[in-house]
This record gives structure tokens, C-alpha cells and sequence, in this order.
């Protein structure tokens, strides 16, 4: 790497310890939720802990490894020292504010909503203003992603951009257009209110600008992890990528699909019309199709690596593979978690059987299997692959790696699959104590008593992590050059779309316009739509 | 083919992507907004036009009421930040003049000495929404409806931000732990009875909600009671009378001891 060491490690290093904060205060949750605690005696408590834990986990740790992962890419791939470094530590010091401002405000007791921009709860502007900062941050980061890859076009001229990059800027553009829901919804909505300019708001109207941003922002926090299945997995596990133009189209299809489709948040929600609803149902259903395209690319990828590797008939590759390679086992985990995951999701974005789930555990089951699971566990082999760049160490210890990987598999499972089912029971999310000494609910404290011990499990895994992390030795020799994953056959030529995002971009912003204009337009329409704000911790 | 334009080989890509999103997008639109609408009774009641409206989500009246009786309005008072926001020394001093006629039952200084409710630091909402809805005939007392009937909106606002100056009994916080009872620290869930402290004060203080510390607890009794029995109907979202309805006689009891154990002054 040239210029952005020190830069990755300082966005990696500050997203790894709020990491580890923030799954504490999680643990913590799940502790005093349970029936091995008392009630806990002030419940502003237990929201403050899931603001904060919310904000870290879904909005600091995604952003920053994917920012720092970019950077990374951007050398790394194009092979040509990062432009525009001073203006990437400017993004960073942005995001690192913001986090700071959210965080004083949360740990005040004066932003608990739950980290989802849900008025008319309202809190204090400083939380809404750190967030805002952070996105600033990151949008430098999105441009700084464009400019490099223009430049890199320009110096050459015809060449194929590499799959990394090519994946990076879509994650890069994906969120620079997700992003405006919530940039709208806070400063066009929000931040009057809670700054005093105005007593109501159109609430109606604000949810559906967050349900723009809170979907898609998933699959910004998932680009990382895809462009590790595609870009790092054939080459660690000493094989090759299947084919590089399915990696392009999978980006492609998350950029166009991954916008549309968050009304799905809102079908328990009266003011948005049941066309809509399903339109946006079909579209989410079509986000399982660049997912699958990457599963089998890689699946494929993996077999041919198995047979290579003397493995024969329908199973016989799998077990030939090199099960001992960190790579492998993450791989493979995070692939079961996406699968039950998946699985679940689709259950979420149908407009009837939702019905039996929303709002309930299962949904919290969903996401932390999704992203906590799959992606993150990513995320840990993103770091674990740029470490000995980063810090001019030696290998990791293979032996440690496996075993938080693990780890973090099985607490994940023992996590979320109680959660699960107790949603299926009709445990509602987000509160902070449940009554089971009532018959009604005495069958659920099992299921939360479990899934309090998996989330055990994560804390350690966690910690094991970021001491693997701290312990890694630096050695006087250079590190061997870092080395994306090649394609099986490395010539060929994508098609010239393939290579560029413009049309994917143009397709995404045409596709939000029909998805969300009307709506939109709708609501703010509405005469008598506002609803008196509700300020949170202001007394 | 030609070899140049939107249609043209080289651009196969493109306008395959194109088409097929732009027939995705129509085939999900015409089932979403033409199919399944029309599928469903109450849908398509008033016709196409009228169906395709409702799946987009524009309000409509869904079906046509023959009685005229007028809706149950339970006030007339819309809470809003602004009612909470400190008030001028000149309106703190006509509330002051004013509230002569409350001391007769509110005490001297806004510490009642019968069994009427303490004003002293009540917040401004709450007095202001009390005394629109005794005027407006939306909280019965035969005495408080005859006061409230001659007050203007200056009057109203001028005696809330009089009793919001005036000191409270006690102002030091209580801390919350396991000594308060069960329903005013955690409420009773599995009953729907949210915890007095997540409004009143304790966990967070909701706009229109009451300062209940020292209040006497007669009347705090007859309040919930009277929440209970559905005669107190002033709570715009039913809030209080969903809370009160499943609470035990003894319950009450329990609660409005608890709230009322500051009460010096009312304790003879």
C-alpha cells in the first residue's frame, strides 16, 4: 500500500473499539431482559443502551469499514497512491465528531429513540447533528471513491476496471443515494422541530423518507462483505474466481434494487397506500437475486478448488476443501447465516405473512443473523486480510482465528434463533422487560435465558478479535504484495456497461422516482398531516 | 440490426437492462395497483379510478355513515411544546391577581389545605388543558366548570404560568429502586399498565402529564377512579383511562399513597 496505511488503520482500529463498546451495552441488554435479572428499575436506561448500540452498530462501525476498506481498495486494486488523502482525514475527523456528538447526547439521556428517525419522537438536535456529520464524512469518502477511479480511468484508457474497485464504487454510489432519505427526512423535517422552529410534524412523511435510507443502508453495510466473497475468498483459499462478470452484475443489481424497496419497513403503517406496498415487495424480492447469482458464483468458485484438490462426485469436492483456512470456515458461515437469514427476510418483506412478525423479535432475530452475522463476520476477515499490510506483520495465528470465527458463528446461532422463535410467540422488540412469572409468557424465558448466553459467546469472540488485532508482530521483512482474487479466465472482457455504473446509477435514481415520487408528493401534501412532536428526555 | 442507436447491438446490454427493468416495474405496478385491488370487495366498491386511488394511499372515505350523531370529542386541547415554554413576569403577575379566586381551595400559595390538587410548580400545559376542558365541558366539577366558564385564553395562560413560578412541595428527585411500589417503577406489562414514572416524572415527564408529587391522595384516589369508571374522559388518547381501567381498588390505593406521601400540608 502507498499513502493510506495510517488512514485504513485509524478508520479500522476506531470502528473495531466502538465495535466492542457497543456489544457490550448489547450484551448487557440481553442480560437484563432476561429472566436471570431483575426488572431493570429505570427503563431509559435500557433504550438509552439500545440508541447507543444501534447508532454504533448500524450507522460508525458499517461506515467506517466500509470507508477504510475503500481506501484500501482504491490502493490497493488501481495500484496508484490514493488522491485526495487530506481530504479523506477531514471525512474521517467528520465521522469521528459526529460519533462523539451522538454519543454524549445518548449517554445524556437526551436522544433515546432508538436510533431510528422515528418522529413525532423527537431528540436533541446535537443527536441529529452528530448523525448528519457522520454522513458528511462519508460522502467525502463517496466522492473521493469517483474522483480516484476517473483518475485511474483516465491513465488508462479502455482498461477493465478491477472487480474491487468496481464493487466499491457502486457500495460508494449506492450510499451516496441512500443516504438523502434520512439527509432530507433530518433536515427538512427533524431539525426544525427539534431546534424549536416548529411544534409539529408530518410524521407520516418523515417515516417514509427513513424507510429510504433504512433499507437500502443495509446493503451499503453489505458491499463490503460481497466484494470480500468475490475479490478475496477464491485467492485465500488458493483457487479462483468463477466469473468476474457475475461479481459486476451482482453489484449492478444491488445498486439498482437495493433503493426502492424500503416501504416494506412501513406495512403496518396506514398512510402509505397497499399498491405501493406490494410494489415495493416485489422489488425486495428481486434483491435475492443478485444474493443468489453470488452464491453460486462462489459456491462454484469453491468447487472447482475442491476438485483441483482431488475431490469426486457430487459431495466428495466439499469435503476436499481446505477446512483448516480461516477463509473457508467464514465463508461457509457466513453463507448459512445469510441462507436462515434470507430465508427469514423473505418472510419480512411479504405484505401478508409479515403480518404474524412485525415489530416483533423476529425481526430483531433477522437483522443481527443478516448483519451481525454474515456481513460482520466479513468484516473480521476483511481486517484479518489487510492486517499484515496495514501493520507490516506476520501472518495472524491461523489457530486464534478459527477459533473467534467460531465462536462468533455458534453465539450468533444461539443468539438469533431463540429470538426467532419468540418473536414467532409474539415477543414484541424493543422493551425493556417482559413479565414471566405470567402464563402467557413463561414459555418465552427459556428462549431469551438462551439467547443471552450466545450473545456471551459474541462478547468473547469480540474480544478475541481485537486482541488478535493488537497482538499481531511486526517484522522488519516486507510483507508479499496483497493480490485480489483472479478470474478463472482472467482476459476477458466484461461488457462496456459492465465497466461503468452510469446507466446502473441512472436505472437506480429512475426506479427511486416512481417508487417513492408519488408518495412523497402525497404526503407532504396532505393538509392536516401533522402531528404535535413528542421531545424525548427534555424534562 | 443497426449497428448504432439505443436498439443497436453494441448497446445490448443497456437496452435489455433497460426493457426489462422498465417491464418489471409495469407488470408489479399493474398487479399492485390493478389486480389485487380489484380483487378485494372493499376495494372496488365506488369503481376503477376510485380503487387505483386507494391502493395509491390517498385518503378517502371508506364507507358512507348514515348516522349523524356527532363524534365523542374527548377535549378540545392540542398539546404542543410551545404551551410549556416559560411565560413573561407581567403574565405571572396578572395569573397572580387571578388567582385569588382559586386560594379558597388551592391554598394561599398553591399547597392545598382540603383535598383539591396542589398548583404550586405545576406545569403551565398541565393547568392551561384542565381549564380549557372544565370550560369547554370536557372534565366535570360543578365548581371548576363555573369558574372556568368566564376565563379568557390571557386569563387561562396568565394563571398557568402563575402556578408554574410558584415553588413546588418538594423538588429533590426521588430515586427509583426496588422501595417504590411494582406499578409506579415498571407498570404491570402483561396488563397494559405502563409505569407512572414514564410520565409523571422519574424516567421522562410526556407534555400534559401532571407533576403528581404531594398531591393529596383523596384526590388522587378519585381521579383514578373516576378514570376507571369512564366518568374522567379528558385524556385525548385514552391513556389514563386504559391505565386505570385494570387496576385493583387496592392498586390505587397503593399508587396514590405512594404520590401522596409528601403531602405535608394536607395531612392534619
Amino acid at each position: 500500500m502507498y499513502r493510506a496505511k495510517k488512514l485504513v488503520l485509524a478508520h479500522f482500529w476506531v470502528a473495531f473499539i466502538a465495535f466492542f463498546a457497543a456489544i457490550l451495552l448489547g450484551e448487557w441488554q440481553m442480560y437484563v431482559r432476561s429472566p436471570l435479572s431483575p426488572w431493570v428499575n429505570n427503563p431509559e436506561h435500557y433504550y438509552r443502551s439500545v440508541t447507543a448500540h444501534g447508532t454504533v452498530m448500524g450507522y460508525v462501525l458499517p461506515t467506517l469499514v466500509a470507508m477504510g476498506f475503500g481506501y484500501a481498495i482504491s490502493e490497493l486494486s488501481l495500484k496508484q497512491p490514493l488522491k485526495g488523502l487530506r481530504w479523506a482525514w477531514v471525512g474521517f475527523w467528520l465521522v469521528i465528531a459526529g460519533t462523539l456528538m451522538a454519543a454524549i447526547t445518548t449517554a445524556l439521556g437526551k436522544s433515546s429513540v432508538l436510533y431510528t428517525f422515528y418522529p413525532p419522537m423527537i431528540a436533541s438536535s446535537f443527536y441529529y447533528l452528530g448523525v448528519v456529520l457522520v454522513v458528511v464524512g462519508s460522502w467525502i469518502w463517496v466522492a473521493l471513491m469517483s474522483v480516484n477511479l476517473y483518475s485511474w480511468k483516465k491513465s488508462n484508457p479502455g482498461a477493465t476496471v478491477p472487480l474491487a474497485m468496481y464493487g466499491n464504487v457502486a457500495g460508494a454510489y449506492l450510499w451516496a443515494w441512500t443516504s438523502v432519505g434520512a439527509a432530507v427526512e433530518i433536515l427538512t423535517l427533524i431539525l426544525p422541530a427539534s431546534l424549536g422552529f416548529t411544534d409539529t410534524i408530518n410524521a407520516g412523511l418523515a417515516r417514509v423518507f427513513f424507510s429510504w435510507t433504512l433499507h437500502a443502508i443495509v446493503y451499503f453495510w453489505l458491499m463490503p462483505a460481497y466484494i470480500a466473497f468475490y475479490t478475496l475468498f477464491p485467492r485465500a483459499i488458493g483457487g479462483r474466481l468463477y466469473s468476474d462478470t457475475m461479481g459486476r452484475v451482482a453489484f449492478a443489481l444491488f445498486l439498482v434494487f437495493s433503493m426502492p424497496i424500503g416501504i416494506h419497513h412501513l406495512f403496518a403503517d396506514p398512510q402509505v397506500g397497499a399498491g405501493f406496498k406490494f410494489v415495493h415487495a416485489a422489488m425486495t424480492a428481486m434483491v435475492s437475486i443478485p444474493t443468489l447469482l453470488t452464491v453460486f458464483t462462489i459456491v462454484a468458485s469453491a468447487e472447482v478448488v475442491g476438485r483441483l484438490r482431488g475431490g469426486k462426485g457430487p459431495f466428495g469436492w466439499v469435503k476436499a476443501l481446505p477446512w483448516d483456512n480461516p477463509m473457508m470456515l467464514a465463508v461457509t458461515f457466513a453463507f448459512i447465516m445469510l441462507g436462515f437469514g434470507g430465508a427469514g427476510g423473505i418472510i419480512n418483506m411479504s405484505y401478508q405473512l409479515n403480518e404474524s412478525i412485525h415489530n416483533t423479535q423476529w425481526v430483531t432475530g433477522h437483522f443481527h443473523l443478516i448483519f451481525a452475522g454474515a456481513i460482520v463476520i466479513m468484516y473480521f476477515m476483511v481486517a484479518y486480510e489487510l492486517w499484515p499490510q496495514l501493520r507490516n506483520s506476520g501472518p495472524l495465528s491461523a489457530k486464534l482465528v478459527r477459533a473467534q470465527l467460531w465462536l462468533w458463528f455458534i453465539g450468533m446461532m444461539i443468539l438469533t434463533m431463540p429470538w426467532h422463535l419468540v418473536g414467532l410467540y409474539g415477543a414484541p422488540r424493543r422493551m425493556a422487560y417482559y413479565d414471566y412469572t405470567h402464563p402467557a409468557l413463561e414459555p418465552q424465558a427459556i428462549t431469551v435465558t438462551i439467547s443471552t448466553f450466545g450473545g456471551l459467546l459474541l462478547v468473547i469472540s469480540a474480544a478475541m478479535f481485537l486482541y488478535i488485532l493488537a497482538t499481531a508482530k511486526r517484522q522488519a521483512l516486507p510483507v508479499p504484495e496483497f493480490i485480489f482474487s483472479k478470474a478463472v479466465h482472467p482476459g476477458t472482457k466484461p461488457p462496456a456497461v459492465l465497466n461503468s455504473l452510469g446507466l446502473w446509477v441512472g436505472m437506480m435514481i429512475a426506479l427511486t422516482v416512481v417508487n417513492y415520487g408519488y408518495p412523497i408528493v402525497q404526503l407532504a401534501l396532505t393538509p392536516g398531516a401533522s402531528v404535535p412532536i413528542v421531545p424525548v428526555g427534555e424534562r | 440490426m443497426r449497428e448504432h442507436g439505443f436498439f443497436s447491438r453494441k448497446n445490448r446490454w443497456t437496452w435489455v437492462s433497460v426493457v426489462a427493468l422498465i417491464a418489471l416495474t409495469a407488470a408489479s405496478i399493474l398487479i399492485g395497483f390493478g389486480l389485487l385491488p380489484s380483487a378485494q370487495a372493499d376495494f372496488r366498491t365506488q369503481g376503477l379510478w376510485d380503487s387505483i386511488c386507494r391502493a395509491a394511499g390517498l385518503p378517502s372515505k371508506w364507507y358512507e355513515s348514515n348516522d349523524n350523531k356527532a363524534p365523542v370529542i374527548s377535549t378540545n386541547v392540542v398539546l404542543l411544546p410551545a404551551m410549556a415554554k416559560q411565560a413573561s413576569s407581567a403574565s405571572v403577575g396578572r395569573g397572580a391577581t387571578l388567582a385569588l379566586n382559586c386560594t379558597m381551595c388551592h391554598g394561599a400559595q398553591g399547597m392545598s389545605r382540603s383535598d383539591a390538587p396542589n398548583l404550586a410548580g405545576q406545569y403551565p400545559e398541565v393547568i392551561s388543558k384542565q381549564l380549557y376542558d372544565y370550560k369547554n365541558g370536557n372534565r366535570a366539577n360543578p365548581i371548576m366548570v363555573a369558574l372556568s366558564k368566564g376565563l379568557t385564553d390571557e386569563n387561562i395562560a396568565d394563571l398557568a404560568a402563575y402556578y408554574a413560578s410558584l415553588p413546588k412541595a418538594r423538588t429533590a428527585p426521588t430515586t427509583y429502586d426496588e422501595s417504590l411500589p411494582a406499578l409506579v417503577r415498571v407498570g404491570d406489562p402483561i396488563r397494559n399498565i405502563a409505569p407512572c414514572i414514564s410520565c409523571h416524572g422519574g424516567v421522562d415527564q410526556k407534555l400534559g402529564a401532571p407533576w403528581l408529587e404531594g398531591m393529596p391522595k383523596q384526590y388522587l384516589v378519585q381521579q383514578l377512579l373516576a378514570f376507571k369508571e369512564g366518568n374522567r374522559r379528558n385524556d385525548a388518547q385514552q391513556q389514563m383511562r386504559n391505565v386505570a381501567r385494570p387496576m385493583t381498588a387496592e392498586e390505587i390505593d397503593a399508587v396514590a399513597t405512594f404520590y401522596a406521601r409528601k403531602a405535608a400540608v394536607a395531612e392534619h
